[in-house]
């Protein structure tokens, strides 16, 4: 038992009991995700009566979301929803609150709208309520549409009435027949293709819109070239409108080309033949009649339009973020800085490339026995002071595993996220070499505003060189948009 | 008359002295407060503390935590069954655990072995004049003795509580699951869908605080120790009394803030 | 050196220093002698800053310690050593940490030269070797020389002892007496001590002083003390129950 530190038995008891933390909070935050995160959607009874606060909100009896808030509007129950990420609600969704077991349990129920509609945007209303018929205002409001369709009647009867309105009307019904016929047609034969380019197409202007808004500027640049060019190729008809003048008045090369007659001959048969090639292409013969005619090609369209979108989502996913982190030892009485980019190519995963600066450098220790057996005892700091960090990481819902070189030394470590991210609990092991003991740093960071975080800690607590400090600071940390653009356009691997 | 006055006497004398004390037991924290900012702090000291509060209890703490599961479990069944509920009884000793027991009983038993200790110590060294030796050798003994103490209360009960709740809901596991047949499957659905985040975080904090609670309440009465053998045998009877009354006052107080 | 000023304190009722005064010279072994309960040790710890007086000063070299701060007060403090009556040894820490203690709060020595430090003390106060030791371990009259030895580390030019020899048998006694003399020579020390012992106090003090009722009676060289035809005084060195000082 002896040989066991104080230090350790501490440290693998905290160790202990912060697994089991993790444990228990990764075991219900399961649960707790749909409340956490997730967007709102709001949707607007006539009567909540027995609906609570965080009552269950369910799709064909599976739970996606809970009643976040109930809010009084206009006389109305204005019920505030937060959906689970991972479920979109078409726009024509419907919602229903149901009743469920012995108790009487309130839920809500959503029934799934048309697919391929477009989704509900955090925030939205849902339109369709589903309620139970009330007979008085039924009848009510049948009586006001009988109403209606009376004046209705009553004004076609006075347009029909008479020979010329019943011709005319004759005629546009006849034409609208035919009309609707072809365009049926027309859609039945292609209704499956138009429909995936007409939503493909809609992808692609959707995040081109968003490409574009990001740009602004450089598609401000582009459209001031256009007019540039614009204006060049007016100078240019200019002095086109010039030769066709001289052509037709017979001067130059040109003009006495084309005042001759056989050369009008000759471009009748160039015609001639122009127009039997396009007849081929417009029969589906040769190849560009074959590509312009087949369905193959309109897929191929398809494909890319999708490879397209396919793409800029790439792009959305991939993340970057740089950091600065800057630590007062105040044992030490100095300051450690570490200057880091975060690359982020799934929403779970991590590398971080980074340089620390350790004014304090790194001591080393070494033992000089000469013969006459004195040991000397040499102890360097190392100054030079920049330190390498290059790690993997992994998260695992609320713990985040990394690994990899930490301040130029093999080393891992182990982030615990809590409440939403806001507070992040660190500990880092590293240089673990046979003369000294392990580096080891355990710190907490708090968010305080957007970017800004605060932190506090203990670095090299274990130390037995007397490097152990505490420390306070502040640390920066924003996502880089450019450098994100500027990495995805390298290829990535899928 | 007489009789009256001198009871009315002795209940205003006996409010003033809690007031009193409570008084300095408040100017002591802030004084901790004070001395915790002042670097440095020994790492030795507060690790030493660590170990004392918080890996030597652990046992103690396991068996409480565990027996508690067990028989909420066990009492819970005869209740909920009843009503054809006992699937129910997991949750019920889970919530009960993280939110309450877990961080009440655990105080309560560092109380007992480690805030008596302090409350021993610290007034064994105040009537062998070690405080004193301290002050002589211009080391300040609040920094000295107090802050490392509090500083591991502090952060060690809630790592405790921790323990004594995973250990708590497995136990209950084992007697309902095992021992009284309750369906494994929705006995674990229920404990995941009542429980949240924030039951276990609020019971943290509570621990937290009542390590706090216990350490400077345990320090203070052993700090301002008279009268020799009898007077820390005194010391430590009072700080136990207090810190766990005070557990258990403001523990209804939290819970009232909190949820 | 050492300077109370009309120093007034009461505990309660009871009146413990009723305007004293006293000078203490620099170098020499002051010896203050009273009765049991007499406030001696009261007046020690003012010199020392523990207790604030009601009313008067307390000068060391000249600065008044009882208007100081904590942290001027802690400055002052860094000149004094002081051994305590149960020698009040750090139970928690061996012999060697007890006598390191003070060197690690005050000085930033390297591990090396505070183990230095400490072997020299405690070879100072006769006890090689015991650094591994707990103070437990130790007889009473062992951890008294640790003390000792705690005291003295800093190189401190004043030592307050009190009652170092109370509770010792006789060869004890005279042995801690031989320490504290030497000690007072070797390191130049000014010296206060605080106690009931009459043999021992002839032996070490350079001057004596009684303190009866809250005040100094008598000062003096111990041959003018003896001489003294005080009643009080010639009662408490005679040891007789009848004269002024009452029983009770």
């Amino acid at each position: 038992m002896g040989s066991i530190t104080t230090e350790a038995k501490v440290g693998l008891f905290i160790l202990i009991g912060m697994l089991l933390l993790g444990y228990m909070t990764m075991q219900v935050g399961q649960r707790g995700v749909g409340i956490k995160k997730g967007y709102n959607v709001d949707v607007v009874f006539d009567n909540v009566a027995g609906l609570n606060k965080y009552s269950s909100v369910q799709i064909a009896g599976v739970e996606v979301g809970r009643v976040e808030d109930i809010l009084l509007k206009d006389g109305k129950a204005l019920v505030r929803l937060r959906i689970t990420p991972s479920v979109t609600l078409e726009k024509d969704v419907s919602a229903a609150i149901k009743t469920r077991g012995v108790l009487g349990d309130k839920y809500i129920e959503i029934t799934p709208g048309t697919r391929g509609m477009a989704a509900l945007e955090p925030g939205e209303q849902i339109r369709n309520v589903e309620r139970q018929a009330d007979i008085d205002r039924l009848l009510n409001q049948i009586s006001a549409i009988a109403d209606d369709v009376k004046t209705v009647s009553g004004t076609l009867s006075n347009v029909l009435g008479g020979q010329a309105g019943q011709d005319s009307i004759g005629g546009l019904l006849e034409n609208m027949q035919a009309l609707t016929r072809n365009i049926n047609s027309l859609v039945v034969s292609n209704e499956a293709t138009i429909r995936s380019m007409l939503l493909n197409a809609q992808e692609l202007t959707n995040n081109l819109n968003r490409v574009v808004v990001q740009n602004d500027d450089k598609v401000g640049e582009v459209i001031e070239n256009l007019r540039g060019a614009s204006r060049e190729m007016e100078k240019t008809f200019a002095s086109f409108s010039q030769i066709a003048d001289e052509v037709n008045r017979g001067e130059g090369t040109i003009g006495q080309l084309m005042k001759d007659n056989t050369t009008i001959t000759n471009l009748n048969k160039t015609l001639a033949s122009l127009q039997e090639v396009s007849d081929k292409i417009n029969q589906g013969k040769g190849t560009l009649g074959k590509l312009v005619n087949d369905e193959e090609t309109v897929n191929n369209l398809n494909q890319s339009l999708s490879g397209i979108n396919r793409y800029v989502t790439k792009a959305e996913q991939f993340r970057t973020f740089l950091g600065y982190r800057g630590e007062y030892l105040w044992d030490k009485s100095n300051f450690k800085s570490y200057l880091d980019i975060k690359i982020q190519p799934k929403q779970d995963q991590f590398y971080l490339l980074g340089l620390v600066s350790d004014p304090r450098g790194r001591l080393t220790v070494r033992d000089y026995t000469p013969t006459g057996n004195v040991t000397t005892r040499t102890e360097e700091w190392d100054k030079s002071g920049l330190l390498f960090n290059v790690q993997i990481g992994k998260r695992f819902r609320n713990v985040v595993l990394r690994g990899g070189i930490l301040e130029s030394t093999g080393g891992f470590g182990m982030d615990y996220m809590a409440l939403n991210d806001r507070l992040k609990l660190t500990f880092e092991a590293f240089d673990f070499s046979s003369d000294r003991n392990a580096h080891l740093k355990g710190y907490a960071d708090v968010q305080l505003f957007k970017y800004l975080y605060l932190t506090g800690g203990w670095d090299d607590f274990i130390s037995n060189r007397g490097n152990s400090s505490g420390f306070v600071g502040f640390s920066i940390r924003f996502e880089d948009d450019d450098l994100k653009y500027l990495l995805t356009s390298t290829p990535i691997p899928k | 008359m007489k009789p009256f006055s001198a009871s009315l006497d002795y209940v205003g004398r006996t409010v003033m002295h809690y007031v009193e004390e409570m008084g300095r037991i408040m100017t002591l924290f802030f004084s901790i407060l004070f001395w915790m900012m002042r670097p440095p702090l020994k790492a030795r000291n507060i690790f030493k503390q660590m170990e004392f509060v918080g890996v030597k209890s652990i046992f103690v703490v396991v068996l409480t935590g565990l027996f508690t599961g067990m028989v909420m479990t066990l009492q819970g069944y005869h209740g909920f069954r009843l009503f054809g509920a006992e699937t129910m009884v997991g949750s019920t000793v889970a919530l009960g655990m993280t939110r309450e027991l877990g961080p009440v009983l655990t105080s309560l038993m560092v109380t007992a072995r480690a805030g008596s200790a302090m409350a021993a110590e610290l007034g064994t060294m105040r009537v062998t004049e070690q405080i004193d030796a301290l002050y002589v050798m211009a080391a300040n003994p609040i920094k000295h003795l107090i802050v490392p103490r509090v500083i591991a209360s502090v952060l060690m009960v809630p790592l405790l509580t921790v323990v004594a709740n995973f250990v708590g809901i497995a136990g209950s596991y084992f007697v309902g699951v095992n021992l009284l047949n309750i369906n494994e499957g929705d006995f674990i659905n229920n404990i995941y869908k009542m429980l949240e985040l924030n039951d276990i975080y609020s019971g943290l904090v509570k621990a937290a605080f009542f390590g706090l609670v216990l350490s400077v309440v345990g320090c203070y009465k052993g700090f301002n120790t008279t009268g020799g053998a009898e007077g820390v045998g005194r010391a430590t009877t009072q700080a136990v009394v207090i810190s766990s009354i005070t557990i258990l006052v403001s523990d209804y107080f939290l819970t009232a803030i909190m949820f | 050196m050492i300077k109370l000023v009309d120093v007034h304190k009461s505990y309660g009722k009871q009146k413990v220093l009723d305007g004293l005064n006293l000078a203490i010279e620099a170098g020499k072994t002051t010896v203050i002698i009273g009765r049991s309960g007499g406030g001696k040790s009261v007046l020690l710890k003012h010199i020392i800053g523990l207790i604030k007086p009601d009313s008067g000063h307390v000068l060391i070299e000249e600065s008044d310690i009882t208007r100081l701060s904590e942290k001027d007060l802690n400055e002052v403090r860094k000149k004094f050593g002081m051994l305590f009556q149960e020698a009040a040894l750090f139970d928690s820490m061996t012999v060697g940490e007890n006598v390191a203690f003070p060197l690690r709060e005050q000085t930033k020595l390297k591990d090396q030269e505070i183990r230095q430090i400490v072997a020299d003390r405690l070879r100072a106060v006769g006890l090689s070797g015991v650094e591994e030791k707990m103070p437990s371990e130790l007889s009473g009259g062992m951890r008294k020389r640790v003390g000792l030895a705690r005291a003295i580390a800093l190189h401190p030019r004043i030592v307050l002892f009190d009652e170092p020899t109370t509770g010792l048998d006789p060869v004890m006694t005279e042995a801690i007496n031989q320490l504290i003399m030497d000690t007072q020579k070797n390191f130049n020390l000014t010296c206060v001590v605080i106690s009931h012992d009459i043999q021992s106090i002839f032996r070490i003090g350079h001057k004596i002083a009684m303190l009866y009722e809250g005040r100094i009676i008598e000062y003096g060289t111990p041959e003018e003390i003896r001489a003294s035809d005080n009643p009080v005084m010639r009662q408490f060195l005679s040891g007789s129950v009848d004269g002024p000082i009452k029983v009770t």
